[in-house]
């Protein structure tokens, strides 16, 4: 008799924690396949992010459309050192659509940011009008830096390491999709650095996982200080 | 011609005035027809006006024409539920509802009712910046600063703070879900005071 009670006092406890897990399941992030899946290719072909990469955008509209994210990236595309909301200004077209589509299709994890990139609020030719806008804004030089103590070791890391791929300037490379890093937040930069590093951020490249392998956490920060004092040219 | 030229010329201008009488009737009629479905369906519980005294029923007066449109088809179709609405919506159909939210957008509204002021100076501070501890996003930056809305983002200003609170709980328990990702987001995040003192502040916005 207990038993049946039991159990069935269990099987009603079950039923209302996947109920109400359920309710809320169309808001939670997917979770597509990233670096710790075998066979994992950097940047396959995606259906949303070559929509958005085929439209002819249009800055105009993307700074109507932009509204919907200044509420934390800031009008002036600045974002916020201490809160982690990267600095967008001056970004590459191409890395604000491949970041923005990887987070909506599950592939770079955000819970944060996810309820904000879905087609509800925005649509792929959107996100890439939106993406022309922020690339023309300058990029402010107010972005948080380092504390400055290791900036040599960062120096010497970032060119034997980065440069080849960020640039010498660290201003990226808007075919290959390599984000520009100069003007970065600091503790943005320190934070996708590590995560790469560690796995997890799942959409990064397995080039910079393998570079970033034997780096320290002070490396690591090291090199991202560094990155966060580069000025672009713009 | 002499002799024909006054009358062609009277049939003609008669002809004219009927035909521009005849669009003005029918403008009229539209018009007078939503008026009608506005004070016999709508008004007991919205006002007249769209200025509901009732602060459970939102203030429909100057609200952004995008949003009302979808609302209310939403209401229709069933994407968007209330018992309350569900009988009023059946004396209507899709084609009145374009008018109506043409109507509404139209009215004046009255000045919001704020009941707790101390709450006003978080309340504007949330409004305006959000809160990044939390990732709230600025309500400002789809609302507009002064609470005006646009397009799908409705007007907030001088709205009802029960109505308000009503909508943030039914975002974040899910409940309400027509257009409602990112409110179901945002209200997610907020906390019971932080709804409070947004639902004052967005209230004392003229």
């Amino acid at each position: 008799m207990n038993r049946t009670l039991l159990s069935s006092v269990l099987a009603l406890m079950a039923g209302v924690i996947f109920t109400s897990q359920a309710a809320h399941a169309e808001f939670k992030q997917p979770h597509a396949a990233g670096i710790e899946t075998y066979g994992y290719a950097w940047n396959s072909p995606d259906q949303d992010m070559n929509r958005a990469l085929a439209h002819a955008a249009d800055a105009s509209k993307g700074e109507a459309a932009y509204k919907v994210c200044k509420g934390c990236h800031k009008p002036d595309g600045s974002g916020l050192a201490d809160a982690n909301y990267p600095q967008l200004a001056g970004q590459h077209a191409s890395v604000i659509i491949k970041q923005m589509m990887d987070i909506r299709a599950g592939r770079r994890d955000n819970p944060r940011m996810y309820p904000f990139s879905g087609e509800w609020i925005v649509s792929a030719e959107e996100i890439a009008d939106i993406a022309a806008y922020l690339n023309k804004l300058p990029p402010p030089t107010t972005n948080g830096k380092g504390n400055g103590y290791n900036l040599p070791r960062g120096q010497a890391l970032y060119l034997k390491d980065c440069a080849s791929c960020h640039g010498k300037a660290g201003e990226g490379d808007a075919k290959k999709f390599y984000p520009m890093v100069a003007g970065q937040h600091f503790s943005y930069l320190k934070r996708e650095t590590r995560e790469s590093r560690d796995h997890g951020r799942r959409n990064a490249s397995p080039e910079m996982v393998k570079v970033l392998k034997n780096y320290s956490d002070a490396d690591v920060e090291a090199v991202s200080d560094y990155m966060s004092r580069l000025k672009t040219t713009r | 011609m002499r002799s024909l030229a006054p009358k062609y010329l009277t049939a003609m201008t008669c002809m004219a005035i009927s035909i521009s009488f005849a669009s003005i009737v029918q403008a009229d009629d539209a018009a007078s027809k939503t008026i009608n479905i506005a004070i016999e369906v709508c008004a007991g519980c919205h006002g007249v006006d769209g200025n509901s005294l009732v602060p459970t029923f939102p203030k429909l007066a100057g609200q952004q024409k995008v949003y009302l449109l979808r609302e209310l088809t939403d209401y229709k179709t069933g994407k968007r539920v209330s018992e309350t609405m569900a009988p009023f919506m059946e004396s209507l159909t899709l084609e009145d509802l374009p008018h109506l939210a043409a109507y509404y957008a139209k009215q004046k509204p009255t000045p919001g009712i704020v009941s707790n002021p101390s709450l006003l100076g978080v309340g504007k501070t949330l409004y305006l910046q959000g809160n990044s501890k939390t990732d709230v996003p600025s309500c400002e930056s789809c609302h507009e600063p002064d609470g005006s809305g646009s397009g799908k983002f409705p007007r907030v200003a001088s709205q009802h703070t029960e109505y308000a609170l009503d909508q943030f709980r039914l975002y974040a328990t899910g409940k309400r879900t027509n257009g409602a990702r990112v409110m179901k987001a945002v209200a997610e995040r907020m906390t019971e005071e932080e709804t409070r003192a947004v639902a004052e502040y967005m209230a004392s916005m003229p």
